[in-house]
Order: C-alpha cells, then structure tokens, then sequence
C-alpha cells in the first residue's frame, strides 16, 4: 500500500491544529492589550474546531457530529466577540486605554 | 496532485498566519492575520470536502466575526503610542520556543501511535447541508435552542454594556 499522501491523513490536520493552538495560548499569555487578548482566543477556538473537523472527517465520518460542534464553536466565537469587544469599549471609555495593566484596580 | 498543491498552500498560510498575529505588536495587523488564518481554514475544511462548513466558516467566522473586530480596532483610533510597550518580547519568544519543543516533539510521537488513521472513503453525501442539517436538528436540537438563547443573552449584554450612558449628566 502506498503511504497516504499527506492532505489525506489524520495526523497532518492534528499537527495544524497543535500549532494554531499554541501559538494561541503563546499569543493570549503575552500580548498586553485587551484586544489582541481577544483575538488570540479566537485564534484557539479555530484550533479546536479544525481538529472536531479531522476526526470527524477520518474515524467517524457517518453522523457529522464532529461538524456541528463546529458550528456550536463558530456561534460561542461569535457570543465571546461581542461581550469580550462591548466589554473592551467599556474599559477604554473609562480609563482611554486597552493596556490590561491600566485596569489593575476595577473600583468605580 | 492539484489536491496537494492546495493543501499546502491553506496549510502554510495559516500556519503563517497564526506567526503574523503572534509577531505583529499593533492589534490591527494581528486581526488582519487572523483573517488570513481564517480563510486559510476554510480552504482546509473544503479539502476535508465539509461543503456547509466551509461556507459557514467564510461567511460568519471571516466575514462577521472578524469584521466585528476590525470595526471595534478601527472605532477606537489607537496609535502607536496608546500601545503598551512590550519590553524583551523577543526574549518570552525564546523561552516559549525551547519551552514547547520538547513538548511538541512528545505530541508528534502520541499522534503517530493513534489508530484508525487511515483514510476512509466517504458517501457522496458527506458534509452536504442535508446530512449537517439532519443531524443537527434531530440529535442536537435542544443544544441549538440553548446555542440560541446563549446568542440572545450575548445581544442583550453587549447593548448593555457598550451603550451606558455616563452617569451625573
């Protein structure tokens, strides 16, 4: 049998996946405004749908599972967005940053 | 072999578009790189021949969510010096570097012991918005209304809490 060409096998995909999660957490653990916070998650919620998506394409393709967390992940990214942003306005009408250190103290 | 060509192109594209947003110090290119990444994903979702998915990642994940975030990023005007300055960055991306390494060299050895691997043929069906649907709206019916609900409440709390008005005027 001829070694599978590397777009069809599982592994590749959960490689991608690895990376595009790491570099998110590297992303969300030493950016300091609030809103490349924001995107680095976002950055890890499509790491994990890409790989609901090969395993649902590889080792159980028969319901498509796999896919509608994918569209659950997609609706969470879009509700995390909105409040994490409406949010980010309301920091900066208040302190006129989005540096995550200025809103040390919340009082007031 | 057009197949590959593709494949490789979507895979390094959002592999570099994950590096772009990781590097990039204004939140403006790291957004535009995330698109990228986005759309690059999509391209991959296509090659896993996920036709509803694929659509729906470039329409609401690139298209919505990120022009959500380009709009805020463009409302509030930040120049270079409203960004905090990230003194020794280059250093966190070294130590990260040697942090992950060994790490990732473990994860490549799990992945390639995982069994059922192998590629299976999928019916013709597979991905279609039919299959998707079906799915969805008899086994998972109930997680869709509370998706719904969830999106609602998030309505609700993002018109709350971008549109106070101040306070004393």
């Amino acid at each position: 049998m001829a070694p599978l060409a590397l777009y069809n096998s599982l592994e590749t995909y959960l490689v991608i996946g690895a990376m595009l999660f790491g570099m998110g957490i590297y992303g969300m653990v030493t950016r300091r405004t609030l809103i490349g916070m924001l995107i680095a998650a976002e950055l890890i919620l499509a790491a994990a749908s890409i790989n609901f998506m090969a395993f649902n394409r590889f080792t159980a393709p028969d319901p498509a599972t796999g896919q509608i967390f994918t569209l659950f992940i997609m609706a969470i990214a879009a509700a995390e967005a909105a409040i994490g942003l409406s949010i980010t306005i309301a920091v900066y009408r208040h302190f006129k940053s989005i540096d995550a250190e200025d809103t040390a103290q919340l009082k007031g | 072999m057009n197949t590959e060509l593709l494949f490789n192109g979507f895979a390094i594209l959002a592999v570099l578009g994950a590096v772009g947003l990781v590097l990039f110090r204004h939140p403006m290119n790291g957004a535009m790189s995330l698109v990228v990444t986005m759309v690059a994903l999509a391209g991959l979702y296509a090659l896993l021949s996920a036709k509803l998915i694929f659509a729906l990642q470039l329409i609401v994940y690139a298209g919505a969510i990120m022009s959500l975030i380009l709009f805020i990023i463009m409302f509030l005007n930040l120049q270079e010096k409203d960004l905090p300055e990230e003194s020794g960055r280059w250093y966190y991306l070294l130590g990260g570097v040697v942090v992950i390494a060994p790490i990732a060299l473990f994860l490549i050895k799990i992945v390639k012991t995982l069994p059922g691997s192998e590629a299976t043929i999928v019916g013709g069906g597979f991905g279609g918005i039919k299959e998707v649907g079906l799915v969805l709206f008899q086994d998972w019916l109930l997680p869709f209304e509370i998706v719904s609900i969830l999106l609602l409440i998030a309505l609700v709390g993002a018109v709350v809490l971008a549109g106070k008005r101040r306070l004393g005027k």
